[in-house]
């Protein structure tokens, strides 16, 4: 794949890394002289020093002919800018913009592009708090429009004890897999709960704190 | 639209001038004011119906004017203006008597949807005014739904429709009873008695209040059916 | 002007103030929009309009400064993706009937207008006029 990516910074230099170590092809389009002869002279990637959000400056690394753009500079506007041009003047079948105002995430997708966000994730694990050490994985997926947490079942935790179909979980979340030992369970109503089972909770970022709550019993 | 003259008061000329060119489309008197003490010695000279009022202004500050205002004339409605984000004080000023709020910035047509829905809400209140009889049922059926607002509300049109009739009086008492004032309730009792001598409802309500005879409240016979609730 | 508007003015710089005077002088309401208040400074003492001081790419920052009740919106800050990211939410996330943007890079321009961007680009008016009067000299000179 040609991947391009305009921005920059430790996160841009550990993600050509990766990406040519999987064998992919790298244009980096960056603003500043220095960053680009660094990069330049530790990677395997080429370098355009410039504004990514330049017709001209796209033009000349290569955006025609690049398989994803990747706009990943600190601000939103930019990176909005990068991806439609990308997209529409050189037809990159896949773009993605950093975006860091969370507010901007419905917006860029409305307009056709697609997203990534630190923020709403960072946020959600800041709430979970006390639950912090039983949840061991927290996965946003389909985008960020879902989360997927795994977390073990104290005994004293209300849900313990009790039916599936018993259980009014709020609206919009699920209990998808129940780990007991090394069985694998996919719930059905009448499934009750353990102590120390692992579940798999499915969640909407805007619920997940709340359902968590409610499993748990924290009244925070 | 048919109304008594809005007195603007706001320190800020372009609030000023913002206000008064809204409202002109509706064809309401406008007035302005520049500051608290202006703005009380204008109500003293000319009745107005209804007063915007910005809250944070040098001098007198807003909050200190709107107690003024519903001391001196508290028939006068007040909105007020308030910065964005300070949505404590605009529920400060509620309490103290404002009827609504505006975060600035406004669009004009905001402020004129604002205006008009404060004054319609008075001619729709006079409206009901003559409904005497459906008014003391929707209060019973508020009182008997738990609605205590609503109930009250609906007591209190029916005493403005009709003074001198029991029922209304007798149920005002008991929301006060409900409320825990009993002094209140019996006095309500007392005067639906004074009107109408025998009226058994209130004569059980009392009773009980003061005998401790036991028994529940008495709201009285549904003897007029209510129309539907608006 | 027939009617009423209610305008947003983002960036109150030369431009952005300029318009916000203007307009608020032929009786529009007016809201002007600046991530720093002292280029409210600019505005003339007539202005009776609103001044709202936040970062318009931030939807926190339209939403106070009421751009779902506008008529016209115009983008005017010193940066074209900003005026190009705020058209766009003005449009996509507010409604508003009408939105416009300064967008100085030509080649850009170009792209979002095919987008159904309302652009002015100062450069090509500015290209157009000096063109014009190179054209008007080129004829004298041919004429004398």
């Amino acid at each position: 794949m040609k991947v391009l990516i305009v921005g920059g910074g430790k996160a841009v230099y550990f993600l050509c890394r990766t990406f040519l170590a999987k064998g992919h092809e790298v244009t980096v389009i960056n603003r500043s002289r220095d960053e680009c002869v660094e990069m330049s002279r530790r990677l395997k990637v080429t370098v355009i020093h410039g504004d990514g959000s330049d017709p001209s400056i796209l033009e000349e690394a290569g955006a025609r002919g690049a398989d994803v753009a990747l706009a990943l500079t600190p601000k939103d506007q930019d990176n909005l800018v990068v991806c439609q041009l990308a997209a529409r003047e050189y037809g990159v079948p896949q773009t993605v913009a950093l975006v860091s105002d969370p507010d901007n995430e419905d917006i860029f997708r409305k307009l056709g592009v697609g997203t990534f966000s630190t923020t709403r994730t960072l946020a959600s694990l800041i709430e979970q708090r006390t639950a912090l050490d039983e949840i061991t994985n927290l996965i946003p997926a389909a985008e960020g429009r879902v989360n997927l947490t795994e977390m073990a079942l104290r005994p004293n935790w209300p849900v313990v004890g009790k039916a599936l179909r018993d259980l009014a979980l709020p609206a919009d979340s699920l209990i998808a897999v129940v780990l007991r030992g090394d069985q694998v369970l996919v719930p059905r109503g009448d499934t009750t709960l353990q102590a120390h089972d692992r579940i798999v909770l499915v969640t909407l970022p805007e619920n997940h704190g709340p359902v968590l709550r409610f499993i748990t019993g924290e009244t925070t | 639209m048919e109304a008594k003259p809005v007195l603007i008061v706001d320190d800020e000329k372009n609030i000023r001038l913002t206000l008064s060119r809204a409202l002109e489309a509706l064809a309401l008197e406008t007035a302005t004011a520049v500051n608290g003490e202006e703005a009380l010695s204008r109500i003293r000279e000319k009745d107005f119906g209804l007063v915007l009022l910005d809250l944070k202004m040098p001098g007198m500050d807003g909050m200190e004017v709107l107690r003024r205002l519903r001391e001196a004339r508290p028939d006068i409605k007040v909105i007020i203006i308030t910065a964005h984000g300070t949505i404590e004080s605009a529920v400060e000023a509620m309490k103290l008597g404002a009827v609504d709020f505006m975060q600035k910035p406004f669009a004009p047509k905001e402020i004129r949807e604002l205006v008009r829905k404060v004054l319609s809400r008075d001619a729709l209140v006079a409206e009901k005014a003559g409904d005497y009889g459906s008014h003391v049922e929707l209060a019973k059926r508020a009182i008997a739904n738990r609605q205590f607002d609503a109930a009250q509300e609906h007591v209190r049109q029916a005493i403005a429709a009709d003074a001198t009739k029991p029922e209304a009086f007798n149920l005002l008492g008991v929301l006060l009873e409900m409320a825990g004032n009993r002094l209140e309730a019996q006095k309500n009792y007392r005067a639906a008695l004074a009107l109408a001598p025998g009226y058994k409802p209130a004569e059980e309500n009392l009773g009980r209040t003061v005998g401790g005879k036991g028994g529940g409240f008495r709201l009285g016979k549904s003897e007029h059916p209510p129309e539907d609730e608006a | 002007m027939a009617r009423d508007l209610f305008i947003v003015i983002v960036g109150c710089g030369r431009l952005g103030s300029h318009l916000a005077n203007r307009l608020s002088r032929a009786g529009h309401s007016v809201v002007a929009v600046d991530s720093d208040e002292s280029a409210f400074g600019s505005l003339s003492p007539e202005y009776s309009g609103f001044r709202v001081e936040g970062d318009a790419t931030e939807l926190a920052v339209l939403k106070q400064a009421k751009a779902d009740k506008a008529d016209l919106v115009i983008v005017a800050t010193r940066d074209d993706n900003v005026n190009l990211m705020v058209a766009q939410v003005a449009k996509a996330a507010f409604a508003v009937p009408r939105v416009v943007a300064r967008v100085f890079d030509p080649k850009r321009e170009a792209v979002y207008r095919h987008l159904g961007v309302e652009t002015v680009c100062p450069t090509a008016v500015a290209a157009e006029s000096f063109l014009q009067i190179a054209s008007d000299a080129a004829s004298k000179e041919g004429s004398s």
